[in-house]
């Protein structure tokens, strides 16, 4: 009897297992739509000639949905508060935590660890994916890596008050004193800082990226520790040292005095006119436009890259911006497989959203690009290069949607990737140093208590850390004020995210 | 005695008269249509001000517990009454600037040097807030780029600059200067409509009487001032709790204390909170906001009605 149940059970599973494939397969879908910002291609930018290539690539009809970029939260909230959800989203790390905490993401967690991408062998940033999971769950796909700040140093500077790149706090205390007080440009006027920035804190995660030697591992907002608990930055012991440095940087005048009033704007002018020898911004593309704007100034533009100080912790990567699936889309798989898992394919998809479309935005005429001006270059036939900005002229393209430098996969062996003979040799150079020194920014997961009380505990910590920069207040008065009016916040946010 | 009765004519029954008159209320339609959808329609949004809502999910009903936490929050009254203390103090001292401003101006006898000043003290007020704050960014700069720091440095008044923007003690002031070089100019133009309209034979006949300038300005021109100034002062009042762009755009960390109101402050919870606002929250302090506004409009209404001997509404 037993074996005869026992031949029943197996006969009953084998036929499951032969029907299951018909029911696991992905569902190829007829039609995606996509909510995207403006860092995907534009209509002036052509966007109908790479929709039309996404579909002739792929066999799906593509529905674009790209409000105005500066108003595409706004927008997309409306569409979400609408009810009428869109298939595919791009999100900002904020919007990417909170939206999977209430519910609005689909769990991509499976379907990404049975990918192509993640088991093509090609990728080559798998750790900032991991970042994305949320309670061990990934509810977005990110197609390169969230990019970060390094400290470029003036050589010339350097050269001129006759000292190396420093490696240590005491070291980079010495150069910017030096830079102060040393007549670094040679005018023969006392007039040079060592640094500026926008503010002594950043107004969005992770917040102390343009003055990390004066935070180092320092975060003054929520983060987990190495125990995985969540914990107020703010409160640490760490912090006491950074707005310690922050003070002695401002009361002795390496720290540029506007630095409150000042935008990056007027950070980069700054770099640009000789006010300042130290300056952190973007790694990447942004080193060839500081050494631009250096040259237009008819300033020497050699800016060294500065690794992290010693003891230092490292740059924050940013979380990056996800495309996520929406709860709502009727079919996720589809959407996962022919959308998302198709970006990064090493091959022509993942050639188009990292240069655009050929005779668009790249080509391999043989042609002259922005003839009749002083920008005008010619290219023999065969030769990558990217044409003249529709949007923009007098420009040209540098990349599609896809940072090549920043690209989260290489391409498949064998195929053609442009990359080594368009990108600059700076640009490579701080990615490299980048890539080199940074680790992973939190996502912090929305709470109750957050929503309610961080915006007042942000601003009064925000005040503090000012006041005791600019020497209004000691570090003990910035705490005692925070212990009278913040930590009861602090305390409820920090037990909210570590109940979750 | 007049004992003349006056004649009424009998009004014609409604209807009738919206006949009549079809093409008035037809055209009257948009305007109508306008009000209803975008100023009437809105106010159900009231609403949301009773509820916990993230956008998300579906509000949920909480009662006047937005609204407890509203007044239970120290940073919320400290933005009241920042407010307050600078929108007062800002209508106060740009009205009495366009006033003597528009006296001055009165006094000048040269038409071309007249128009030539007019035009020039109005320009600030078509230069957006922005620009407004980054030019006085660089005026006011604690650096010897800064003009103002740099005169006080040559004549020896102070050894390092004053960060003007950047201190709480000092802000309050450098505000009320932006505001008064931002808008003096523009305020000018309903008190020169107002001295224009003095008939000069009045002035003309103290000269006779032997006035002065100084007489015929204390005792001519001011009283024919009054009105307006009252009338303005009345209608700005009614404003002021819309304080938010000229503070927004001077705004940084260290002067929060004096330059927090109401309506940065919903800019803070929705945008600094790091997480989905909660829209009822936000929506309770905006209702708290109008109905300040509103209390504040009747009483200068009252106020218009005693003074004026007519309302502003």
């Amino acid at each position: 009897m037993k074996k005869l149940v026992t031949l029943v059970l197996a006969v009953a599973m084998i036929l499951s297992v032969m029907v299951m494939p018909a029911s696991a397969e992905v569902q190829k879908p007829e039609k995606i739509t996509i909510f995207i910002d403006g860092t995907v291609v534009t209509e002036p930018n052509g966007q109908k000639q790479f929709e039309e290539k996404w579909e002739e690539l792929s066999g799906i009809e593509l529905e674009i949905i790209q409000p105005d970029h500066d108003a595409y939260y706004d927008v997309l909230q409306q569409q979400i508060a609408s009810g009428d959800w869109p298939d595919v989203m791009i999100l900002s790390s904020t919007y990417y935590a909170n939206y999977a905490n209430e519910g609005v993401l689909w769990d991509m967690t499976e379907a990404w660890e049975n990918s192509k991408t993640k088991n093509s062998g090609r990728m080559k940033n798998e750790n900032v994916l991991d970042g994305l999971k949320i309670n061990g769950r990934l509810y977005g796909f990110a197609d390169a890596a969230g990019g970060g700040c390094v400290t470029y140093i003036k050589k010339a500077w350097l050269d001129a008050v006759n000292m190396e790149a420093p490696t240590t706090w005491e070291e980079y205390a010495a150069v910017c004193d030096a830079f102060v007080n040393n007549d670094p440009d040679k005018d023969g006027v006392k007039d040079t800082y060592a640094t500026a920035a926008a503010g002594f804190i950043g107004g969005e995660a992770p917040f102390i990226n343009y003055l990390p030697e004066y935070y180092q591992d320092a975060y003054p907002s929520f983060y987990q520790n190495e125990e995985g608990v969540w914990v107020d930055g703010f409160t640490q012991p760490s912090m006491k040292a950074a707005m310690e440095r922050l003070n002695e940087g401002y009361t002795k005048g390496w720290i540029d005095p506007t630095t409150l009033t000042n935008g990056t704007k007027d950070c980069r002018n700054k770099l640009s006119d000789d006010t300042i020898g130290i300056f952190t911004y973007w790694a990447g593309t942004w080193a060839t436009n500081l050494k631009n704007l250096l040259i237009n100034n008819n300033h020497d533009a050699e800016l060294i890259a500065l690794p992290p100080l010693e003891g230092a912790p490292g740059f924050f990567d940013r979380v990056p911006p996800v495309w996520a699936i929406s709860s709502t889309c009727e079919n996720p798989e589809g959407v996962f497989t022919y959308f998302i898992d198709t970006m990064l394919d090493g091959g022509d998809m993942q050639f188009l959203w990292t240069y655009g479309v050929e005779d668009v935005h790249y080509s391999y005429k043989a042609e002259t690009i922005m003839p009749g001006t002083d920008k005008a270059v010619t290219y023999e036939q065969g030769v990558f290069h990217f044409r003249e900005n529709l949007e923009t002229p007098g420009t040209t393209y540098t990349k599609n949607h896809i940072d090549p430098v920043s690209s989260n996969a290489f391409f498949a062996e064998g195929y053609y990737d442009p990359k080594a003979d368009i990108v600059l040799p700076e640009n490579i150079a701080s990615s490299d140093l980048f890539a080199a020194n940074s680790r992973a920014a939190w996502i912090v997961p929305s709470t109750d208590e957050m929503s309610m009380y961080n915006g007042d505990l942000t601003t009064l910590k925000n005040g503090l850390i000012a006041k005791v920069a600019m020497g209004e207040m000691t570090y003990d008065e910035a705490m005692a004020e925070f212990s009278k009016q913040g930590q009861g916040w602090s305390d409820l946010i920090v037990n909210s995210l570590n109940a979750k | 005695m007049n004992s003349a009765v006056s004649y009424q004519p009998k009004k014609k029954p409604l209807l009738p008269r919206m006949k009549k008159y079809a093409g008035f209320y037809f055209m009257f339609i948009p305007v109508l249509a306008f009000l209803i959808i975008f100023h009437y329609l809105p106010m159900f949004g009231i609403y949301f001000s009773f509820t916990k809502y993230n956008i998300i999910k579906a509000p949920v009903w909480v009662g006047l517990k937005n609204f407890e936490r509203l007044f239970a929050m120290p940073n919320f009254w400290q933005a009241f009454s920042n407010t307050i203390e600078l929108s007062v103090i800002k209508l106060v001292l740009s009205t009495g600037m366009s006033v003597i401003l528009s006296l001055l101006l009165n006094e000048m006898n040269n038409i071309y040097g007249k128009k030539l000043a007019q035009t020039i003290i109005y320009l600030p007020h078509f230069m957006s807030w922005v620009v407004t704050a980054s030019v006085f960014q660089l005026i006011l700069s604690p650096t010897t780029q800064g003009l103002v720091n740099s005169i006080l440095m040559q004549l020896g008044i102070v050894d390092k600059g004053i960060y003007f923007l950047g201190n709480s003690a000092t802000w309050e002031g450098a505000y009320y200067v932006i505001n008064i070089w931002h808008d003096t100019g523009w305020g000018t133009i309903i008190f020169m409509a107002t001295l224009t309209g003095i008939d000069p034979g009045i002035y003309e006949a103290a000269s006779i009487d032997g006035a002065g300038r100084w007489k015929k300005m204390w005792y001519i021109t001011m009283p024919s001032l009054a009105n307006t100034i009252i009338t303005v002062l009345i209608l700005n009042l009614a404003k002021i709790m819309n304080l938010f762009e000229s503070v927004f755009v001077l705004q940084n960390d260290a002067v929060m204390d004096v330059s927090q109101v109401l309506q940065t402050y919903v800019y803070y919870q929705t945008f600094n909170s790091g997480g989905i606002p909660d829209y009822g929250y936000t929506t309770a302090i905006g209702l708290f906001r109008s109905l300040v506004g509103m209390t504040l409009m009747l009483i200068c209404n009252y106020a218009s009605k005693k003074v004026r001997g007519r309302g502003i509404v």
